[in-house]
């Protein structure tokens, strides 16, 4: 049993990764609109996993608060709003929904033939490693908040005003466009 | 320790889903979330990334990311309530206005 959870453990980021996959998919082509949002908030959470096991601490406790707090119920309060049985869709596709998925396909299988001709080809260059050992400029005094705070706020100080500055407009726009007209 | 490879791969395939709803689907509700994906993906790249480097540039960025990808779904959802008011509709192919 300990065996076993080794070495699930050693491939915990294959299994949430996997798992946000799932979560994807089941978005995309759940036929319910509330199905799709749950599978949102599973991949949502799944990813926050995955950026838990690259050692980004802050960044996993920041995504679980800022999609699965705040995003999914904005979304989920919108399905609600928006009335979506009273008009049962006829299809849930778009009529070029082939040809999209062919080009995507095609896309991907390319990119992937790229990749495994670069990665396992006799003469492939070193592979890039995520060794424990590369994570040390991550932690701060063992703290990936503070680190990553040095380097927000030292070297990214312009950008996360300019971003403060978008959430505001964002945030005054999302009400006067979502604010009912008077006549 | 998971490879960069399979890092890169799964945020790759995380991705194309995103692409692939939003060429797709049909309700506006379900593309706005698949563009969320898409940012997600890109931020997957990123946390890899500044691992690999042992640098907070890249969580950094990744934060930025979160943050935009906050204030484009405020925008986006105000935007579906205002064309479902208008239209009573949020299908994407129902919505013709430049036609003409």
């Amino acid at each position: 049993m300990e065996r076993y959870l080794t070495a699930i453990g050693s491939h915990l980021f294959l299994v949430f990764g996997l798992l946000a996959l799932g979560g994807a998919a089941t978005m995309v082509f759940a036929r319910s609109a509330v199905h799709s949002v749950v599978g949102f908030l599973f991949c949502m959470l799944a990813l926050a996993s995955c950026y838990l096991c690259l050692g980004a601490e802050f960044l996993a406790t920041a995504q679980i608060l800022v999609y699965a707090g705040g995003i999914v119920v904005l979304f989920l309060f919108v399905v609600m709003i928006v009335e979506l049985s009273k008009y049962k869709e006829k299809t849930r596709f778009q009529v070029q929904a082939p040809w999209a998925v062919g080009m995507v396909v095609a896309g991907a299988a390319a990119f992937i033939a790229v990749f495994w001709q670069t990665y396992f080809s006799p003469s492939a260059p070193q592979a890039l490693t995520l060794d424990p050992t590369l994570a040390q400029g991550l932690d701060v005094a063992n703290q990936n908040a503070q680190a990553l705070s040095r380097g927000l706020y030292a070297d990214y100080l312009l950008p996360f005003e300019i971003l403060s500055v978008i959430l505001l407009v964002a945030l005054v726009g999302a009400v006067v466009l979502a604010k009912a007209e008077r006549t | 320790m998971p490879s960069m490879n399979s890092v890169l791969l799964i945020s790759f395939l995380l991705f194309s889903i995103g692409v692939v709803g939003v060429l797709i689907r049909r309700n506006a509700l379900i593309i706005l979330m698949c563009a969320e994906l898409m940012l997600n993906a890109a931020n997957l790249n990123l946390i890899a990334f500044a691992r690999h480097s042992g640098t907070v540039h890249g969580q950094a960025f990744a934060l930025l990311v979160m943050g935009l990808a906050a204030a484009e779904v405020a925008v986006g959802l105000a935007l579906v309530v205002a064309l479902y008011r208008k239209k009573s509709t949020i299908q994407v192919d129902e919505l013709d206005l430049l036609k003409g």
